[in-house]
Formats: C-alpha cells, sequence, structure tokens
C-alpha cells in the first residue's frame, strides 16, 4: 500500500489546524482512513484503487480542515453581507469623487499641463475606488473571522422616508422666486451695480456682456424654471425633461466656463478695484478664478444629476 | 432524480446526522464503526462530514471521548454525555412531533 498518500493527504490536513489538536486529529484520521482502505481491499479491491477511492470519498484536505475548526470558507458571510455592501456603496459614491475633484483642483493650482491634470485626476480617481474597495473588504473579512458585532442590526425605523419626488409645488415656487431674484441681480448689476466705488457704480460681471451674452443667461434662466413648472404641472419628471435640463446645464457650464478662460466673465475694473487695489497678488486671482470655475462644474453637474435623480424617484413611485 | 431535488433533500436530512450519533454512540464508538452502523441504519453520510461533526459534539460537550489503545490500531472511541442525551431526547420528541405535523398535512378527513 502506497502509505505516502495517506501520509500527505492527513499532513495537508492538519497543517492548518491549531497545534493543541493536530496530533489528535492526525492519529485519529490515520485510523479512519485504515479502517476505510481495508474494508475496500477486503471486498477484493486492489490496495491502491482502493486508498485513492478513500481520499478522492474526503475530498479537498483544506475544506475538511476547515469542517475541522468551524472556519468559513467565504470571505464576508450572509450576517455581514449587507452592511458591507451598503457602506461600500456609501463610500463610493463619495471618495473617489472627492479624490478626483481634490488632486484635479490641486494640479491646476500647482500649473500642471493639461494632460498631467486630467492624468491624476483619473489616477486618482481610480486608485480611490481600488483602496475603499480592498480596505472595507479587508476590515468585514476580519469581522466575519473575528465573530465581532458589526452593531448593525436592521430595525422597522430604518425604512425608507416617502422621497419627494422634487415636484411638487413647493419646487415650482422655490424655482420662480430663485429665477426672478437671479434675473433681478444680473439686470441690477448691470444697470444700477452693487459696488460703488469714488460715486462710481461698478458691474460685478464684464460690462462687454451686456446685451446679448446676459440676455443668453437670462433665457437659460427662464427655461430652467419654465422647465420646473411643466414638471410640476404633469406631476413628474420624465426622460425628456432631464434631456433638457442636462442640455441647458451644458449650455450654462460651456457659457460660463468659456468667458471665464478668456477673462470675460468678471469685469476687470471690479477686480482690480476690489482685489489688486487692496494688495491680493495675481496668484491668489488665478487661485480664486480656479476655485470659482470648479464650483461652476460643480453645481452643474449636481444639477444634471439632480434631474435624473428626480426621474429615477418618479419612477419608483 | 434533478439537482434541487438533491439540495431539498440534504436540507431536510441535515440534523438528523446529530440525532442518529447520540443515539447510536449510547454505545461507545470510534470514526469509521459509526459511519458503517450509519448507512447500516439507512443514514447517507459522507466521512467528511462525520468526523469534523463528532469533534465539534466533543467540543458542546454533548459527546466524550477516550483512546483504546491495547487494541492493535489505536482508535479514538466517542460516547454520549449526559448532555448528549438529553439533547437526543429533546431533538427524538422534535422529530416526532414533525412526523405528526407532516402526517396531518396529508390527512384526507381535516380534524376541525
Amino acid at each position: 500500500m502506497n502509505t505516502a498518500l495517506v501520509e500527505r493527504y492527513i499532513t495537508s490536513t492538519i497543517r492548518s489546524l491549531p497545534q493543541h489538536i493536530q496530533d489528535d486529529v492526525r492519529a485519529e484520521l490515520t485510523t479512519s482512513i485504515t479502517d476505510a482502505i481495508d474494508a475496500r481491499t477486503e471486498q477484493g479491491e486492489d490496495p491502491e484503487t482502493a486508498e485513492r477511492a478513500v481520499l478522492t470519498e474526503l475530498g479537498d484536505p483544506a475544506v475538511l480542515a476547515a469542517e475541522y475548526v468551524d472556519r468559513p470558507l467565504h470571505l464576508i458571510g450572509p450576517r455581514y453581507f449587507l452592511t458591507w455592501w451598503r457602506l461600500l456603496k456609501l463610500l463610493l459614491t463619495i471618495v473617489p469623487a472627492v479624490a478626483f475633484a481634490g488632486v484635479a483642483l490641486a494640479q491646476l493650482i500647482a500649473q500642471e499641463p493639461i494632460g498631467a491634470v486630467i492624468g491624476e485626476s483619473i489616477a486618482a480617481g481610480i486608485s480611490a475606488v481600488v483602496h475603499v474597495f480592498f480596505w472595507v473588504t479587508l476590515v468585514f473579512a476580519i469581522l466575519e473571522r473575528s465573530g465581532a458585532d458589526a452593531g448593525a442590526r436592521w430595525d422597522v425605523d430604518q425604512l425608507p422616508e416617502p422621497q419627494s419626488t422634487g415636484v411638487g409645488r413647493v419646487d415650482a415656487i422655490a424655482s420662480v422666486i430663485f429665477g426672478i431674484l437671479a434675473v433681478a441681480v444680473i439686470l441690477w448689476d448691470q444697470l444700477r451695480g452693487f459696488v460703488r466705488i469714488d460715486g462710481e457704480s461698478l458691474p460685478i460681471l464684464h460690462p462687454q456682456l451686456w446685451p446679448w451674452w446676459l440676455l443668453g443667461l437670462i433665457t437659460l434662466i427662464v427655461a430652467e424654471v419654465a422647465l420646473a413648472i411643466v414638471a410640476s404641472a404633469r406631476k413628474r419628471w420624465t426622460t425628456g425633461s432631464a434631456v433638457i435640463n442636462t442640455g441647458l446645464a451644458v449650455v450654462f457650464l460651456s457659457w460660463a466656463l468659456m468667458l471665464l478662460g478668456r477673462g470675460r466673465l468678471l469685469n476687470p475694473d471690479f477686480l482690480d478695484a476690489v482685489f489688486l487695489d487692496t494688495g491680493v497678488g495675481p496668484d491668489t486671482m488665478r487661485i480664486l478664478g480656479i476655485v470659482l470655475a470648479f464650483g461652476i462644474v460643480g453645481v452643474s453637474l449636481w444639477d444634471i444629476i439632480d434631474g435624473w435623480l428626480k426621474v429615477r424617484r418618479g419612477a419608483r413611485r | 432524480m434533478s439537482e434541487s431535488f438533491d439540495t431539498h433533500l440534504q436540507e431536510l436530512r441535515r440534523g438528523t446526522i446529530v440525532l442518529a450519533c447520540l443515539q447510536l454512540l449510547r454505545t461507545p464508538g470510534y470514526g469509521y464503526g459509526l459511519l458503517e452502523e450509519l448507512q447500516h441504519h439507512g443514514f447517507a453520510t459522507d466521512a467528511n462530514t462525520l468526523y469534523p461533526l463528532l469533534r465539534r459534539l466533543e467540543k458542546q460537550g454533548f459527546l466524550t471521548s477516550e483512546w483504546h489503545t491495547e487494541e492493535p490500531r489505536p482508535r479514538k472511541f466517542y460516547s454520549t454525555s449526559a448532555d448528549g442525551v438529553r439533547l437526543a431526547e429533546t431533538l427524538t420528541a422534535e422529530w416526532t412531533a414533525l412526523t405528526s405535523a407532516i402526517t396531518s398535512l396529508s390527512d384526507d378527513t381535516p380534524t376541525a
């Protein structure tokens, strides 16, 4: 009989068992396997075939060892899976976006070439995804094995509240008021001026924007308000509304970024009077410009996402 | 038989091995001998399920064990402890209750 095979099987089984039971399991398993082989050879089976058959029946030694010490054969079991999944979804919606935006902002301020800015930001976003995945999973795999309590138990109060679909009358009214205010601010800024220096009024926005560029902006605002009113009348956001909303946001984004990039968004006289004359250096101005651009991009992106979220919430009703 | 049948049968059989072991080991027995006895009584059991199970039941205090070294082949004999006997009685009572519950499902004359 080729006992080397049995020996190898037992050794690989007990290898991962706690020290103090290894010898006991080895002795018991040796007897059990030999008993089983004997039973087969007594039936006239060839010893080598009998041995192979018995070991095959016992199966993978790693599985057997796990059975002996009740070790889980999964990374994260049913007890922690949902907690893991909820936390992962939450972190994946926040962390990579923050990493991406943070690195992009830093690189822009450091005046890196645009290729490097895009490359580095995407790399940061991707590595944030990988990190979130790895660390969250590692923590839960350890929890699973240490049997600790994640402290997350479900109770009835966690049922999601009926979400506002963002198409109530209140939303439409808010949208109208905001639109009127925005238009009023733009007109007041151009025609009267908020800032008065030496008795002279200085518009904040670039004076050359008047009238056509600003009328364009006002048209965008009116369109956005109209969209809110239509949605409120229909009592739901349709895919069409979200597409139009996305289009409006993109137009606004290109409007603002193009003017900002060419230095034609804000009134240079106003900037001189308020910042440069008070000792704010051009470097700081550049950084403020980048931060302003980020703000514009952020608000527009949120507007687009919000539109699609409203469609989805409406569809779930 | 189809694979989905197999999983359901396994689900139903799970746990009966524990009861069978506790009952059989009222007279001491060892690994392979017990395996044959179970098969003889009609409990289809795999060796790789039974051996770790015996150890777990021992750890939980339902079985006690003892090495018999006087034989040519040293064997670890298990026997049901007092706790094990109580567990066996509880499980048997549950099994009987389930049997009558199952029987009542197919009773043609419903008892009001």
